[in-house]
């Protein structure tokens, strides 16, 4: 199958406490592992190590990492991305804690992914034992998992490609500028399984990340959710609200470091051959906030 | 009492101790750009004309480089004036979005400057006022 999920988002953050704070506190991530000016998390319903990657300096994303279902796709995607034009490096067993070995390389829109096959197993806070339907104690949010980012690039259309080609991604959504079959593409949502989006790519600087996203089951936990950000004074950017495209439900909110991250719920079953949903400019305000109708000046400049 | 006086028009903005010009802004009900209200995106910044500012949090590089620490440029989410000082927005003007708001920091200024004038009239020193809602 290949690219099975987003693995893990390896993020900068300015101030390592308070991060560490909004992440593990508000958000209720496990941390599972710490070195130097790095914290490693991982969310209730995850069994992995980690996914969430705090690194104190600086803001924006360090890299992403992609989990693959067999070691023969690293070959596999090391092929196609060279293929594409894109130099792909080694990576070894260990140089990420408790990930195995795999590839890395820098995408057209100049942001580093890494592909690995083997992750430690820790294990879900239920466990796979007669589990129970989530773990009793959870703190603040309680996210189950990571979900999806957003990031920025100046060719949509060309991250669209690459991710076709190289991953096996297919588009579920896209906003173009036209209907015209040669129209340009100004974002694209894409997923390799029933998942409504694993990356999306919005038109914008190279290498930026406008956000990245945790999921949660419902409108009421995205409502609760956007609650405890006001109780821990956590800056909202917008919601609750829907998106038009995904049909997710979503509070946008900004860390202690101003990277913007998201709680979404819902998204229909995507699957690769449910015909793609095109977006055009006139609708883009509903497709992005489908109840206020209007794209907000940040929802395009505001990125780390 | 520190103030932030928007240049050019002159407007006058009492913010609380250890508040950041953008909270003082908002508050004042005030609008302008602004985007993560925590130092990440960079947007929400100005030109501090006079008087100093210090920053509450660490600013990354990529947000505020070597040159714009040294040239003026104030990152409002996180700047704290260590005085009276004067800023000049970046393409726009300031927007009165709330008279209301406007009018609650008017008073809050107007008695905080007399109690000043009392506490230097009496020859004790000024005090750090507190907000009082
Ligand atoms: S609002 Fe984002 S840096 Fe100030
Ligand atoms: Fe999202």
């Amino acid at each position: 199958m290949g690219v099975m999920r987003l693995g893990y988002a390896h993020i900068r953050v300015t101030d390592l406490a308070e991060a560490k704070d909004h992440y593990a506190n508000t958000m209720g991530l496990y941390e599972t592992h710490a070195e130097g000016n790095k914290v490693y998390y991982k969310a209730w319903d995850e069994w992995d190590h980690h996914s969430v990657v705090l690194e104190e300096g600086g803001v924006g994303v360090v890299k992403y990492g992609w989990k693959v279902q067999h070691s023969t796709d690293l070959d596999d995607i090391e092929a196609k991305a060279t293929a594409f034009g894109v130099t792909v490096d080694r990576m070894s067993k260990g140089d990420n804690p408790e990930i195995g070995d795999g590839i890395r390389f820098t995408t057209p829109s100049d942001h580093v992914f890494e592909v690995y096959h083997e992750a430690t197993l820790v294990g879900t806070e239920v466990g796979v034992h007669n589990p129970d339907a989530f773990p009793r104690h959870l703190v603040g949010v309680g996210v189950p998992a990571l979900d999806h980012s957003l990031i920025t690039a100046e060719d949509p259309g060309q991250m669209d490609r690459f991710l076709s080609e190289v991953f096996g991604f297919y588009a579920t959504e896209r906003v173009q500028t036209s209907l015209d079959d040669d129209a340009d593409i100004i974002a694209t949502w894409m997923t390799s399984s029933n998942q409504i989006h694993q990356l999306a790519v919005l038109s914008g600087p190279q290498g930026k990340l406008h956000h990245f996203a945790f999921r949660l089951n419902d409108w009421n936990e995205v409502g609760r959710a956007a609650d405890l950000f006001s109780m821990d004074d956590v800056p909202i950017d917008v919601g609750p609200t829907r998106h038009g495209i995904t049909r997710g439900q979503t509070v946008y909110f900004f860390d202690p470091s101003g990277n913007r991250n998201e709680v979404f719920s819902g998204g229909y079953l995507a699957y690769p051959d449910r015909p793609t949903n095109v977006w055009t400019p006139e609708a883009l305000g509903k497709g992005v906030f489908y109840h206020s109708r209007e794209l907000n000046d940040a929802f395009t400049s505001v990125l780390t | 009492m520190p103030t932030v006086t928007i240049h050019p028009t002159g407007e006058v903005i009492y913010l609380q101790p250890g508040q950041t010009v953008l909270s003082g802004l908002y508050q004042a009900g005030f609008a302008y750009t602004v985007g993560c209200r925590r130092g990440g995106c960079a947007i929400c910044k100005v030109d501090c004309r006079a008087g100093d500012f210090t920053y509450c949090r660490p600013v990354a590089d990529t947000v505020i480089s070597d040159a714009e620490q040294a040239d003026g440029t104030c990152l409002t989410c996180r700047a704290v004036p260590e005085g009276d000082i004067t800023i000049e927005l970046r393409g726009e003007d300031v927007r009165l979005v709330n008279r209301f708001l406007h009018q609650i920091n008017d008073k809050a200024r107007q008695r905080a400057e007399a109690h000043a004038a009392a506490n230097s009239a009496a020859g004790t020193p000024e005090k750090e006022q507190s907000w009082e809602s």
